[in-house]
């Protein structure tokens, strides 16, 4: 039997803005006479997500990612529609669902600042109310996931952003929640912080089977940990399939680079095939798969002149995702 | 029962996070204290001069200055000692979108937001209210129990009436500036003796800025003895968390949240 953590259903937010005419004369006018326009976050989207699944939830800036993952947190009262979230509505049931969901939003950290990460990680004990026993068991399992046991007397504000970002992450797992929403967990890391991240995200949702809702623009994090992608823009949602049906329907596009055995005297030119790059004993080559096949290619290149190595690859998936965000 | 020992335990927690995160800088918690502790001092010896230079001043004399004193600053400092966000940042967390941060703890939301900063400043109001206190001359068991009784309510109205004036920008916007305005007005008033007052003037302090209720009030109950008068404020406190209760709650649903980054604890 399915046993689904998240149903939305026609799920809505729309917020009053107030507009003002640019410069002193709008603010003054402003003072008596406020317009305000209605805009729309999230514009009814129904979608539903599994235990153990790991889902990225993507979208460009303003495409209602961060206001849906509010709305199922219990931040924000939605406009119109329904959610469930491990059976609890999150806008009613906010501290009942509190206690299974952990939440780690990138740019609002939740560690004291001034202060060592076990103090919030104490603090975190109190505010779920956990035992003090597990808590302590539970603290070492995650100082070894992450490691992190070096870091954690240091005051926050001392340490790096990629560090700083591995304690947050540990401490909303402290109580064990059934769900993680991140949101931007990897921004501003760099790739080995990122890397460390995603294999102990991985092994969390391995060892424990925590459903994992993430947003990302990182396509990195995507491909490496989310085997689901649901898109969202203006608001809608046009997108919901496996990352894999994601690859195969927008990768129509293939890159070859070619490594000769002999230099290149001429350009060099295959029909349907465009050169992106030529070097004396290498080309870099893209085609779209509509309009010849692979084999067709590799043949070509080959009876044109001995090889030495072939790699053929599909365009990165944040390419893919760009094409799909300026539909 | 259960419930509230969780709650009581994690407040516990949540000030001592609080206090040792105020303590992380030694010189500026020291100073702070200090620094509060003339302020208030100042204030006073202005009150001494004025005093033996008039007397009386409409039923008010020296001693009634010092009592007054004592419970206004004692009342201000156990307030907004661990519920320094309200007096400060409430206005501001909400016009920001920053409550964000508290909503997806399962806690309660307005004692986790109340007691998340400390003004480490009050300690010196504290110290400077139990220090007047002992030049009032009133240290029968009653007047004592009553100046404390009295300056607790005063802290509960205090800290009910920020968290009124911060819960504005649920329906104002930024009314960070408008909610530190009005506190800071109800400690003005509430420092000055209420019979100065009268009028539509004296008619604020009961009510839009309620200064008498942590100022004059709690005088008239410790000088007088007067239960009536405390069951008054009894019921003045529990009026103005009801509307702080209201005016929050029922704001909370229109919390817009923000795409501000970082909020530092």
């Amino acid at each position: 039997m399915r046993d689904v953590v998240v149903h939305v259903n026609g799920l809505a937010k729309t917020f009053r803005v107030k507009q003002k005419a640019a410069g002193l004369r709008g603010s003054v006018r402003s003072l008596w006479h406020t317009e305000e326009k209605e805009v729309t976050a999230v514009s009814d989207i129904t979608f539903s997500l599994e235990k153990g699944e790991m889902l990225a939830f993507i979208g460009p800036n303003g495409a209602g990612k961060s206001t849906t993952i509010k709305m199922l947190t219990g931040i924000l009262y939605p406009s119109a529609g329904q959610a469930s979230v491990l059976g609890y509505t999150p806008w009613k049931d906010r501290r009942k669902l509190g206690y299974h969901v952990g939440s780690v939003f990138g740019q609002k950290p939740q560690l004291w600042y001034h202060l060592p990460a076990e103090d919030t990680f104490r603090l975190f004990a109190r505010i779920y109310e956990l035992d003090m026993g597990e808590f302590q068991k539970r603290r070492d399992f995650l100082v070894e996931s992450f490691q992190i046991a070096d870091l954690l007397q240091t005051p926050v504000r001392k340490l790096s952003l990629g560090q700083r970002m591995k304690c947050e992450i540990a401490a909303s797992l402290l109580h064990r929640p059934r769900i993680i929403f991140l949101d931007e967990p990897t921004i501003g890391l760099d790739v080995v912080a990122k890397q460390q991240i995603r294999d102990a995200i991985r092994y969390l949702n391995e060892q424990e089977q925590t459903t994992i809702f993430l947003t990302s623009h990182d396509a990195g994090d995507i491909e490496s940990l989310c085997k689901r992608v649901v898109i969202i823009n203006h608001g809608r949602l046009i997108y919901d399939n496996s990352t894999s049906a994601l690859k195969r329907q927008y990768l129509r596009r293939k890159i070859i680079d070619v490594r000769f055995a002999e230099p290149l005297t001429a350009p060099f030119v295959l029909p349907c095939v465009e050169t992106l790059k030529q070097g004396t004993y290498g080309v870099k080559l893209e085609f779209d798969g509509r309009e010849i096949p692979v084999e067709t290619v590799v043949q070509q290149i080959m009876a044109a002149q001995s090889c030495q190595d072939i790699t053929i690859a599909d365009p990165p998936l944040e390419e893919i995702i760009r094409e799909i965000y300026k539909k | 029962m259960k419930r509230i020992q969780a709650e009581l335990i994690f407040l516990r927690a949540l000030v001592g996070v609080n206090l040792a995160s105020a303590m992380e800088y030694r010189a500026s918690f020291i100073s702070q204290i200090v620094g509060m502790f003339i302020n208030n001092g100042i204030y006073f010896v202005f009150w001494i001069i004025f005093f033996n230079q008039f007397g009386t001043i409409r039923g008010y004399n020296v001693d009634e200055i010092f009592l007054l004193f004592a419970i206004v600053t004692l009342g201000y400092g156990l307030g907004f000692m661990f519920a320094g966000n309200t007096r400060q940042y409430m206005a501001y967390l909400v016009a920001q979108g920053r409550l964000d941060y508290y909503l997806v703890f399962p806690r309660n939301l307005l004692l986790h937001v109340i007691f998340s900063k400390m003004i480490v400043s009050t300690v010196g109001d504290v110290a400077f209210g139990l220090i007047a206190y002992s030049f009032t001359g009133r240290f029968t068991l009653v007047e004592i129990g009553l100046f404390l009784t009295t300056a607790v309510l005063a802290a509960i109205i205090f800290v009910g009436y920020s968290v009124i004036t911060g819960s504005l920008a649920f329906y104002m916007g930024n009314a960070q500036y408008a909610s530190q305005q009005m506190t800071n007005a109800m400690l003005t008033f509430a420092l000055y003796p209420n019979s100065l007052f009268s009028g539509a003037a004296r008619m604020m302090l009961y009510t839009v800025i309620p200064a008498a209720f942590v100022g004059s009030v709690p005088v008239d109950i410790v000088r007088n003895q007067d239960g009536r008068l405390l069951l008054l404020l009894v019921g003045a406190a529990i009026l103005v968390w009801l509307i702080a209760l209201f005016l929050f709650y029922y704001g909370l649903r229109r919390y817009e949240s923000g795409s501000a980054i970082n909020v530092n604890i």
